[in-house]
């Protein structure tokens, strides 16, 4: 067991009835030491001003302070399989051509001409080298100079270096990560415990099976923070409770830029008392989106079992055929429970064998009253197979809702209840007389732990 | 009115995220495979008329050599701000006997 469970905890007040850490005493297979983690420092009860959310001002700030520093998630490196591929990385008003320079190379440029400064490239493509459709300055894939026609008016340029700038590229999990400050700790000390706890899930070898996108009026820590507590799950998920241990989850923190929610799915939430067994087991099936089938037809319980080991252990079953590998090492937590990992600022993934969800929020541009919401969906495929193209992305209009999406299933009409949500709480966030909101102590200690990592950001 | 072309080309000589180039009744056109399906498009970016020729094909979308302007071969739209014309497309489909016909306007 790790040493940091013996932090102070967050408060003393629990859910009552059973815990996390109880249901994994119940677990026949040998527990992986990152789930015995449970480890949540008490950060304090105040009070947090809504102009952390609203103010043009702390927006600003964020803009000097914060996205200059931190290391961000642009895309997949399967985004960009050949030489010459790029993406283009957008952030309030940066722009940055995400590109593969060799087989095993990847390199970030500042996306800005150096002759008159127009974007070098507008969108995600394929080039041989950067030409600048302006006036044709063009420099290589490697970011070497190449020329501008009519030398002759240039020879003042002879001394200068005109290679383009270029900001730190790391990856993880099949992630590109780009940092704009040259003095950024290592993108592995910044990630610190993700690939550890990730060890099981090797993300760099799935594919991307979904990517959805669409602009929600919220601040991009609003729509964040929708995700980062399951508290919520009684009041806006209702119809899911018959299989989610909401008020069971557990928080964790770790270090600043890493947080983590566990929520157990298979059991029924403790403010429903009366749920059978059959009834979890359906609806778990029917409605999670996140299970290997979504269909509880044909399915049933057998006598004895609980719907947290018939599904797992169906999970189990079902997903081991896909990937065509054995996950008799799997516990039945991380085959159906709702773990999902915060990297800060702004990047969240689920742990889980197939079809593990991602999120980013992104400040919608200069705007701080709106951001731009992407959810990816990572699949896994059989050993030894081609990996599948990764899905092109499906940007929806702003007036479309979540479930317009085939291709994340049932997870679009949970979407579309955290949406209704999202610009609400924007909007009643602009109204409000209290000018601040007092969070849950335990249940929503990763939003009050996201606010402190921005100070030290901003306070840096 | 649209009038359907003597036999072309063999459609195995084309294999995917292949093109070649063809004139059809003083029209430049451009024929493409990718995920085995053809496609024909006008062999002009519409940007600044470069050939489309050496354009590299990937997943339905070929990018124009010049400035990486990328259209979709199915519908011919382009993707990005330096053109929104979209690439004239014309019928194409493979005969009984292997080989590829284009259907004129």
């Amino acid at each position: 067991m790790s040493d940091l469970i013996k932090v102070k905890q967050q408060g003393e007040a629990r859910c009552e009835g059973i815990s996390y850490q109880d249901l994994l005493d119940d677990e026949k297979i040998e527990v992986p030491s990152y789930l015995r983690e449970n480890t949540n420092p008490y950060m304090g009860n105040e009070d947090i001003d809504v102009a952390r959310w609203i103010s043009r001002d702390f927006h600003e700030q964020e803009k000097i302070k914060l996205w200059p520093k931190v290391w961000q998630m642009t895309c997949r490196e399967e985004d960009i399989p050949e030489v010459g591929d790029h993406h283009i990385y957008e952030v309030v008003d940066q722009s940055i051509i995400v590109t593969r320079t060799g087989e095993n190379q990847i390199k970030a440029y500042i996306n800005s001409c150096l002759h008159r400064g127009r974007l070098l490239r507008d969108c995600d493509g394929h080039v041989k080298e950067f030409v600048c459709p302006f006036h044709g300055s063009t420099w290589d894939i490697n970011g070497q100079f190449k020329g501008i026609p009519c030398k002759w008016d240039f020879s003042h340029l002879d001394q200068k270096d005109m290679s383009l700038p270029q900001v730190k590229v790391g990856t993880w999990g099949g992630f590109i990560f780009i940092n704009f400050d040259e003095n950024s700790i290592p993108l592995e000390e910044y990630l610190s415990p993700l690939p550890e706890h990730f060890a099981r899930f090797p993300l760099h070898d799935y594919y991307k099976g979904a990517h959805v996108q669409r602009v929600v009026q919220c601040n991009w820590k609003v729509g964040a923070e929708a995700f980062m507590e399951s508290f919520h799950t009684l009041e806006t998920h209702s119809e899911i409770l018959t299989f989610t241990g909401d008020a069971n989850s557990q928080y964790d923190t770790f270090g600043d830029h890493v947080s983590r929610s566990v929520t157990p799915m298979g059991i029924a939430s403790p403010h429903l008392p009366n749920v059978t067994e059959a009834e979890t087991m359906r609806d778990i099936l029917e409605l999670s989106g996140r299970m290997a089938t979504d269909s509880a037809e044909g399915h049933e319980m057998p006598e004895g079992l609980t719907a947290r080991t018939y599904v797992a252990e169906t999970n189990r079953e079902m997903f081991s055929e896909i990937i065509g590998e054995s996950l008799d090492d799997a516990t039945k937590s991380e085959l159906e429970d709702a773990i999902l990992y915060m990297l800060f600022p702004n990047t969240q993934v689920w742990t889980g064998y197939h079809g593990n969800i991602v999120y980013r929020f992104l400040p919608n541009g200069d705007d701080h009253n709106s951001c731009v919401f992407e959810t990816m969906i990572l699949m896994r495929y059989p050993k030894g197979t081609k990996r599948p193209d990764p899905a092109k992305k499906n940007i929806l209009r702003p007036d479309q809702a979540f479930s317009e999406a085939p291709e994340i299933g049932g997870l679009g009409p949970v979407f579309d209840q955290d949406d209704s949500n999202m610009a609400a709480v924007q909007k009643g966030m602009l109204a409000s007389k209290k000018g601040a909101v007092s969070l849950a102590s335990y249940q929503e200690s990763r939003i009050r732990h996201l606010h402190q990592t921005i100070d030290k950001y901003l306070k840096a | 009115m649209t009038t359907k072309t003597d036999t072309l080309i063999p459609a195995a000589d084309i294999t995917d995220n292949q093109s070649v180039a063809v004139i059809l009744e003083g029209k430049n056109i451009l024929i493409c495979r990718t995920n085995g399906e053809y496609y024909a498009v006008d062999n002009q970016c519409t940007h600044q008329r470069a050939s489309l020729s050496e354009g590299r094909i990937r997943n339905c979308f070929l990018s124009c050599p010049l400035h990486g302007v990328r259209f979709d071969l199915r519908t011919g739209k382009p993707i990005g701000e330096l053109t929104k014309v979209p690439l004239k497309t014309y019928g194409i489909i493979v005969s009984d006997d292997g080989n590829l016909h284009i259907e004129l306007d």
